[in-house]
């Protein structure tokens, strides 16, 4: 097919859409309703352009080419309509003084302020226009300021179709559509997961996270307190793009010393309870084979998924494993073993989770977690608080984390990103299992980026079906298969966020399907620099249960390391 | 949206508006299930349409214009003084179920603001006097 862009030819081989086609020639077309990951909409406008015999303009995202095609992106009429469709956004936007870029959660990732560059915005010939949405502050993982909205959809999309949960919508019509739940009843009141994947598709400050902030600053300078930190592994391999870094970059250690100058008392991991969450599981899942237990099992340590699987198929609730999440492990461990161990009164222990994740803000809240954990803070939310205490990440000298809760392993490490769980799961049962030495360490098969992987495994003549579901549009189908009989399995492993916890909704922002496996390549060269990579190898782990939970499933561990589940619908 | 805006939907909407004057929270939850619509989204569609209410409405429904030339007329003052008579505000229905009230969008007689509807007559250059006159009339 032959088209011709701002005069020069071009030959395309499929039919693509007009925006697809100028991006392959480099040319660079403003959009804001569109996502890679979605299905167009066609709603904003921005993208249009001039084609040759057409009297209007046409939206590049929703239009395909034809041979013979004429196109102009860039042309004087674009440029002015483009213009004005840019200045009415800004101008429903209604950004005033108290409402502006430079106290916006999204200061740093906001593509309107890009697009208003790109376009050439001067001047704003319209008044702001402010909407009588009141803000959503039900939720106690997400905000939604519809002041900020430009009613995009993005986020409706990204909830029904990547997420399957259809919590958002548009409501009414005209100048006085805005985005909403079911009946205006709020976040916190309806289905929604707290996943955050519409917070990380929202080009704007509409959407952001319940920060914590402000809470953990006080409590890190209250000196009656012993405040300890962990960092999920997920957190490692991102944090440093919110410093200009090349996605991809590790900088563990740097995070360790980073968190000593903040001032936490103690800098541990949460892969160290990560570990602790396989020794568990991975008991639970062998006691369940052989005595004929409730299969396939299913992974717990997503709270996004928890929720989902509670509201949406409670008939599966037995099917999850009762290990609490690495996060709740931690805190129960914390506050108990190793204050006892340092001598500070339990109530004193204060712990600070730093998470990939939206949906752990909600899990420390939940009755049945006993207060395991006091704050949670975002990826963006502690990098937040670096660039506020002047920290300059990137720089800085490499520390290690504390003892014993900092000692982890390679397995703990790939928990960060979908198929870790499961294959950290199988390192140590195979060796349960079989009492041999596992000389392949890496499970290929339940590794990558797609939504649904599956595998058997063979362990000493036993055949495991095992499969990974990330994405809760994926874990549907998944469940579906499943309810119909068509799909059968021993172990499967879950998680709400496309891409795993890599890809979760308090990661920084942009998240792109490059910039996720350049992520998920981060955490398997973690894993492979650990000389130990078998969780039941930590020797921490193997301590924590000589000194004081015995084995694993035992009373103690069921107090502490377990829970419950509650059917929603 | 397009898909759920089928004929089907919209004339189910419509009988229980026709018989109950308003759809209920039960109502939606049901259609949700029977017909695999998620609530948010039907609750999207109802909400796009002025004919459907969400919750029991008055005898006479006020709808209000307060866009832009209504609003340069003063269209304010005229809410005002409809919340002070009849004693509710905005989407809300009198105890004696008479009125309803609703704040809208241009009702397309701009040049003779400001401008309201009840059911289906419009009154136009309204006052304050001409409004309480206008609802003390009817019965
Ligand atoms: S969303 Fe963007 S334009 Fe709007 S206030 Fe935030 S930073 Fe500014
Ligand atoms: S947090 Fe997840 S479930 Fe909730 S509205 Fe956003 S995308 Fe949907
Ligand atoms: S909340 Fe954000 S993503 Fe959703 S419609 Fe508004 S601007 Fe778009
Ligand atoms: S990006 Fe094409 S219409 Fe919004
Ligand atoms: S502005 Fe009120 S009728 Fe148009």
């Amino acid at each position: 097919m032959k088209v011709k862009i701002n005069n020069k030819e071009y030959e395309f081989q499929e039919e693509l859409s007009i925006l697809d086609a100028v991006k392959k020639a480099h040319i660079i077309i403003p959009t804001l309703c569109y996502s890679e990951k979605l299905k167009p909409f066609g709603s904003c406008r921005l993208c249009s352009v001039e084609i040759k015999g057409e009297r209007t303009l046409k939206p590049a995202c929703v239009t395909k080419i034809s041979n013979g095609m004429e196109i102009y992106t860039h042309s004087e009429k674009v440029r002015k309509v483009r213009s004005t469709i840019m200045e009415l956004i800004i101008a429903s936007h209604g950004i005033s003084c108290n409402l502006n870029c430079l106290t916006c959660s999204k200061s740093a990732s906001c593509e309107i302020k890009v697009i208003a560059e790109e376009i050439g915005i001067m001047e704003v010939r319209v008044p702001p226009i402010s909407s009588r949405v009141p803000e959503d502050r039900s939720s106690y993982s997400i905000v939604r300021e519809p002041q900020k909205c430009i009613v995009c959809d993005r986020c409706v999309r990204k909830c029904a179709e990547v997420q399957s949960v259809n919590i958002l919508t548009i409501a009414n019509r005209g100048p006085d559509t805005y985005v909403t739940t079911f009946l205006d009843k709020g976040m916190g009141n309806v289905d929604c997961v707290n996943c955050g994947q519409c917070v990380i598709e929202c080009p704007t400050g509409a959407l952001h996270e319940v920060y914590q902030t402000d809470q953990v600053w006080n409590v890190i300078s209250d000196n009656s307190k012993y405040v300890i930190v962990q960092t999920a592994p997920a957190v490692r391999v991102a944090i440093a793009e919110e410093f200009g870094a090349e996605p991809g970059r590790i900088v563990t250690k740097q995070l360790v010393t980073g968190l000593r100058l903040l001032g936490f008392d103690k800098v541990f991991d949460t892969n160290f309870s990560a570990d602790l969450t396989i020794m568990e599981e991975a008991s639970e899942f062998l006691e369940r084979f052989k005595n004929g237990g409730k299969l396939p099992l299913f992974t717990s340590c997503s709270p996004g998924w928890i929720k989902f699987i509670e509201h949406n198929y409670p008939e599966f609730l037995d099917n999850l494993s009762t290990c609490k999440s690495p996060q709740q492990m931690f805190g129960a461990i914390a506050k108990t073993y190793y204050a006892d161990k340092i001598g500070i009164p339990r109530e004193d222990m204060i712990v600070v989770s730093i998470m990939p994740c939206t949906a752990k803000k909600y899990e420390r809240v939940r009755p049945e977690m006993k207060g395991d954990v006091d704050y949670v803070l975002t990826t963006r939310e502690l990098a937040k608080m670096f660039k506020l205490a002047g920290i300059d990440l990137l720089n800085l000298p490499s520390e290690e984390y504390d003892e014993p809760l900092g000692i982890t392993t390679g397995a703990a490490a790939i928990f960060g990103a979908t198929g870790g769980v499961m294959e950290a799961a199988l390192r140590t049962a195979y060796e349960v299992i079989t009492g041999k030495t596992l000389e392949r360490l890496d499970f290929e098969s339940v590794r990558g980026i797609e939504g649904i992987k599956e595998a058997v495994i063979e362990i000493d003549g036993l055949k495991l079906n095992v499969a990974v579901v990330n994405g809760l549009g994926n874990a549907r189908k998944m469940l579906d298969m499943i309810k119909n009989g068509e799909k059968d399995y021993h172990f499967i492993e879950f998680m709400a966020c496309p891409g795993g916890c890599i890809g979760g909704g308090g990661q920084p922002i942009p998240t792109t399907k490059e910039i996720l496996s350049k992520r998920m390549k981060a955490i398997y060269e973690i894993d492979k620099s650990f000389e130990i990579r078998k969780s039941h190898e930590n020797p921490a782990i193997q301590a924590l249960y000589k000194e004081f939970l015995g084995e694993p499933l035992s009373e103690k561990s069921h107090e502490l390391l377990h829970t419950t589940y509650i059917a929603r619908s | 949206m397009e898909k759920y805006y089928e004929k089907e939907l919209l004339e189910e909407l419509h009988d229980i508006q026709e018989t109950y004057g308003f759809i209920s929270e039960e109502d939606i939850l049901r259609i949700s299930e029977k017909r695999d619509i998620p609530k948010a989204h039907l609750y999207g569609v109802i909400s796009f349409y002025s004919m459907f209410h969400l919750k029991p409405t008055g005898k006479y429904i006020i709808k209000v214009c307060d866009s832009v030339s209504c609003s340069l007329n003063h269209s304010a003052d005229i809410v005002k003084v409809i919340k002070e008579h009849l004693g509710i505000g905005e989407n809300e229905t009198t105890r004696d179920k008479k009125f309803s009230l609703e704040v809208v969008e241009c009702l397309g007689h701009c040049d003779e603001g400001p401008v309201m509807i009840i059911n289906d007559t419009y009154y136009t250059h309204l006052t304050t006097n001409k409004v309480v006159q206008i609802l003390d009339n009817l019965d």
